[in-house]
């Protein structure tokens, strides 16, 4: 009975092990998740935590599509691979520099025609540059680039059907533009598409010349050169768009060093060499230290060199670190404050570990500026006036950035001065605001000048309450309210948080009805204007991203007179008037600016992060021999604990076989001898 | 037999209209389409006309009861249509989803139900004994951990130390059995726990039952006792607890495939919620229901199989 039951749980337990084990010879029993032998090719692999919302040049806007995107499709200008403070532009589809020249144009103002000066940009690309191929062309092989296609890709900014994140830098400035825009929206409206034939006179093309087109601004636009090394103003061949319609978000055709060659939603994406990218060459300079880094080893060879890109969809973090330490992943992955101890030593430097594995850290700072807003609309903590700019300075005083940056982000940030970050034109290392140095006694001094001596109101008697309006729904989100609002208490302000859905909470913001927050900005380009924008009182309208609402009338008119200047003294000179007006006034506690961390394994070359360029994984250099040995090396299977289990469990059971089998094999006599 | 499937299946629409009428009550209740169109734009600060443009390009500019009634008319044709947020067809993900999903799923669930049944039978088989006594301590405990340290757990141990399985990835074809392994394992262990202490208890209960000691005296095997008369008779709450699980297994386990990079629908619906995607979630809310309703019908036929005292009228 007993052998019977034991046979027959011995047989499934036997070929649950034989499924197992013909499961685990299948697989090659490895932890190696590519097919064999890729490892040891020119294939770079990283991680990104989700699929991108969508590859379409004229829509991307995310790092996550971008990092991806400006591999297809390049546009007029890219980033200096290596030159950062500045950052530097170089040609990639111009053939040179454009020409800025002036431009008189004829608008209605109050019902009457006047004539007003513009600026016109003469944009010469290169010839003999070609689409990838592509069956959307005939034959499959991709044409020639003209200077229509660029200006193909401005139109559709305006098509409500694309929603175009960066139109509104454009509308107000390209003359036409708007109109145009209108026009095509009163068309959806109706349902039906937009209009690519209407005459905009901003967009201009040279009927004697195919490869050069014009922009026609109202006025003088510099940044404009920034927004020309973005994927928005990438040439896009209408014959993709026509072929693919909404379909071109999941098959971009472009130019680049890459070309989309797999898209597994979820999974992966795979980028492959395009054979008729445009010749680009490795930096031949950099910045001091770069030559000693080895990061000029490879100077002026031919990009890319690497022959394939695979994106990985790991949504874990933890996940994409475990692979980066196996091996698995070659650079940047998982990393962040949970593991920050793993990486680096408290001086900020590679841990032993790190090093053993002849891992590379590269840390810089990001053009990302993090700040606690006022809503100066609010009767309590906004207003101009002397009392109400004290509570601010107050507030400010108590905010102890240093701790906040060692405690919440694990020293991945630093302290900020002002709104504008280092690399960005403006920024000034040697400066100090006054009321961003922590001084809780200071604070208090101010608190009671504000009319609010330890914190109670002299009118009220109450205990001065301030809402921290958060969308802090994580337990990391929690603790940064938490900590900002025990500065805040530490100096007698009682701080009662508010936590929103992001939606809500964004509206809220945006319609100026909160009272404190937390809130961040990344630079769409390295320019002083980018941030400054954020504080210009128009920029508070109609849900503009002023959102404190600080309007002050100094503030607005400096800012209208730095925004159209080209860099230069002049105007670091009315940055630093601007500067000391919002300052004063206080209407944001200047947080930190973000740091960004670049690891990579040591049989990747080249690797250095830009902030602002995301095509920098054509630069990298990848040794596959080397990779596959180091990942032999550190992946080797080991057996003996499965077997010591195994043995262990079976040990185990004996006893109780046994035990059992007694039991069974026991004899049961009722007489009158009792029980044997 | 068939009548009853047929008037289940009829009882099934007014609740499929319920849901549908919920979800679209809910999600207009947590967020307005101006709020959704502005966390689907890319801009930083999308403009008033943006914000009416993307309305009018997803039908959201249209009165709320249009709105329902297309939405309703939509599903009920089982016209998905595209994702608010990427504008991918919501079927073409669904198709490429499911497969992946259901890999997972099967493995996980047929899996579990083996080792658990077996397990619970072999415990029950050991009773009175340290086996036994251990047996039930070691469920308490893999009760007691959380779904999330199997996950990490597994992957530290069996990806990183022993280095047997990869940690995460998929390939299509039978490429894919290499990656689901994992995920399996952390599938039937972390339901071990609960499932081998229930189907022991519905074991042990039914080895008291007057029959087993009469089929004992009869001389009838042990294996066969347990294989063909104490099974038997426990499958009523294994078929209870099992098939019920079936829809949520379909739709994908959201911590699974997350962490296992395994590109199913697990994840499809959370992600919906959170970039407030309501294309996506009421077809996900439609298609649990459905699957909910015929997991709750199949567990019927299934007792009419298995017990023949149950009639289905």
């Amino acid at each position: 009975m007993l052998s019977g039951f034991l046979v027959a749980a011995a047989r499934f337990s036997a070929l649950l092990t034989v499924l197992t084990l013909l499961l685990a010879v299948l697989s090659g029993c490895s932890n190696n998740p590519y097919p064999a032998g890729s490892t040891s090719r020119s294939i770079l692999y990283r991680d990104i935590p989700d699929d991108p919302k969508t590859l379409d040049p004229s829509v991307a806007y995310t790092t996550l599509e971008s990092q991806i995107l400006y591999l297809i499709c390049p546009s007029y200008f890219r980033y200096h691979y290596l030159k950062r403070n500045p950052f530097v532009l170089e040609l990639t589809l111009g053939a040179e520099q454009p020409q800025r020249t002036q431009y008189i144009y004829e608008t209605t103002q109050n019902g009457r025609k006047v004539r007003l000066q513009g600026e016109m940009w003469t944009f010469r690309i290169k010839k003999g540059l070609r689409f990838q191929d592509d069956p959307c062309f005939p034959r499959g092989k991709g044409r020639e680039i003209k200077a229509a296609d660029f200006i193909y890709s401005f139109r559709r900014m305006a098509d409500p059907a694309v929603p175009c994140p960066v139109l509104s830098y454009f509308e107000g400035k390209v003359i036409g533009l708007h109109g145009y825009a209108e026009h095509n929206r009163r068309r959806a409206v109706r349902r039906l598409p937009a209009d690519y034939k209407r005459h905009v006179e901003g967009f201009q093309l040279d009927p004697h010349d195919p490869y050069v087109f014009k922009l026609v601004l109202n006025r003088p636009y510099p940044q404009l050169r920034y927004l020309m090394a973005m994927p928005f103003t990438s040439p896009i061949p209408h014959e993709a768009t026509e072929r693919y319609r909404a379909g071109f978000a999941r098959h971009p055709v472009g130019c680049g060093p890459y070309l989309l060659a797999e898209y597994s939603p979820k999974l992966k994406i795979v980028l492959k060499k395009n054979p008729n990218r445009n010749p680009e060459f490795y930096p031949t300079n950099g910045m001091p230290g770069d030559r000693e880094a080895g990061l000029l080893e490879d100077a002026g060879k031919q990009l890319p060199f690497a022959d394939e890109i695979v994106f990985q969809v790991l949504k874990e973090g933890l996940t994409a670190w475990n692979m980066f330490l196996q091996g698995y992943l070659d650079c940047g992955a998982g990393f962040g404050a949970t593991n920050v101890s793993q990486v680096m030593t408290r001086q900020g430097t590679l841990s032993r570990e790190m090093k053993d594995r002849g891992v590379s850290l590269d840390r810089s700072t990001t053009p990302i500026i993090w700040y606690l807003s006022f809503n100066m609309r609010d009767p309590v903590v906004g207003g101009y006036t002397s009392q109400k700019r004290k509570l601010r300075q107050a507030i400010s005083l108590a905010v102890n950035k240093q701790a906040f940056i060692d405690l919440s982000l694990q020293g991945l940030g630093s302290p900020a001065e002002f709104l504008i970050p280092p690399g960005v034109a403006g920024y000034d290392p040697n400066y100090r605001n006054p009321y961003s140095q922590y001084n809780a006694f200071k604070a208090q001094e101010l608190l009671a000048q504000a009319g609010y001596p330890n914190g109670i109101s002299r009118e009220t008697g109450e205990r001065l309450t301030i809402c921290f309006d958060n969308y802090a729904t994580t337990p990391g989100g929690r603790q940064i309210v938490g900590q900002i609002s025990k500065m805040l208490e530490s100096i007698g302000i009682h701080v009662e948080s508010r936590t929103y859905r992001y939606a809500v909470w964004q509206d809220k913001i945006y319609s100026h009805d909160y009272q404190f927050t937390l809130s961040g900005w990344t630079a769409d380009y390295p320019d002083p204007e980018n941030f400054a924008l954020l504080l210009y009182g128009p920029n508070s309208e109609n849900k503009g991203p002023n959102e404190s609402a600080y309007d002050s009338p100094k503030y607005n008119r400096l800012f209208k007179q730095m925004q159209g200047m080209d860099d230069g003294p002049e105007r670091q000179q009315i940055i630093r008037c601007l500067r000391d007006v919002a300052v004063k006034d206080c209407p944001w506690i200047y947080l930190y600016y973000d740091h960004t961390l670049m690891l990579s394994n040591t049989w990747v070359s080249n690797a250095k992060s830009h902030p602002l360029a995301c095509d920098y994984a054509k630069y990298y250099r990848v040794n596959g021999p080397l990779r596959a040995r180091m990942q032999a090396c550190w992946n080797k299977p080991n057996y003996a604990p499965l077997i010591a289990g195994a043995v262990v469990l079976v040990a185990g059971m004996l006893p109780a076989v046994r035990l059992v089998r007694k039991r069974r094999n026991r004899r049961i006599r009722v007489g009158s001898g009792g029980t044997t | 037999m068939l009548r009853y499937i047929i008037r289940r299946l009829l009882y099934a629409v007014p609740i499929l209209l319920g849901v549908t009428l919920v979800t679209f009550l809910l999600f207009y209740a947590a967020s307005s389409p101006e709020q959704m169109a502005r966390r689907n734009l890319s801009a930083k600060n999308p403009s008033k006309a943006q914000i009416s443009a993307w309305l009018v390009q997803h039908g959201y500019d249209k009165p709320l009861s249009q709105q329902f009634t297309r939405h309703m008319s939509e599903l009920l044709l089982l016209r998905f249509g595209k994702s608010d947020a990427t504008g991918e067809p919501i079927w073409a993900r669904l198709r490429t989803g499911v497969g992946p999903s259901s890999l997972v799923a099967a493995l996980v669930f047929f899996g579990s139900v083996i080792v658990s049944v077996t397990l619970a039978l072999l415990v029950a088989y050991f009773r009175g004994t340290y086996l036994d006594a251990w047996g039930v301590f070691i469920c308490v405990l893999l009760m007691s951990i959380t779904y999330i340290v199997y996950i990490i757990g597994s992957q530290f141990v069996l990806g990183r130390l022993l280095k047997y399985l990869p940690m995460a990835g998929y390939e299509h074809g039978i490429g894919a059995v290499k990656f689901a392994l994992l995920p399996m394992a952390v599938g039937i262990i972390s339901s071990l726990g609960g499932d081998v202490r229930f189907y022991r208890t519905v074991v042990l209960e039914e080895m008291n039952q007057d029959y087993v000691r009469t089929a004992r005296a009869k001389g009838v095997s042990e294996q066969a006792v347990l294989f063909r008369h104490v099974l038997k008779n426990a499958l009523i709450p294994i078929l209870t607890k099992t098939i019920l699980s079936l829809p949520f297994i379909m739709m994908g386990s959201i911590l699974l495939e997350s962490f296992f990079g395994i590109p199913g629908l697990g994840t499809m619906t959370v992600d919906a919620i959170n970039s407030q995607d309501f294309s996506v979630v009421r077809a996900m809310a439609f298609l649990g229901t459905i699957l909910y309703i015929l997991g709750s019908v199949l567990t019927d036929i299934c007792y009419a199989l298995v017990d023949p005292r149950v009639r289905l009228e």
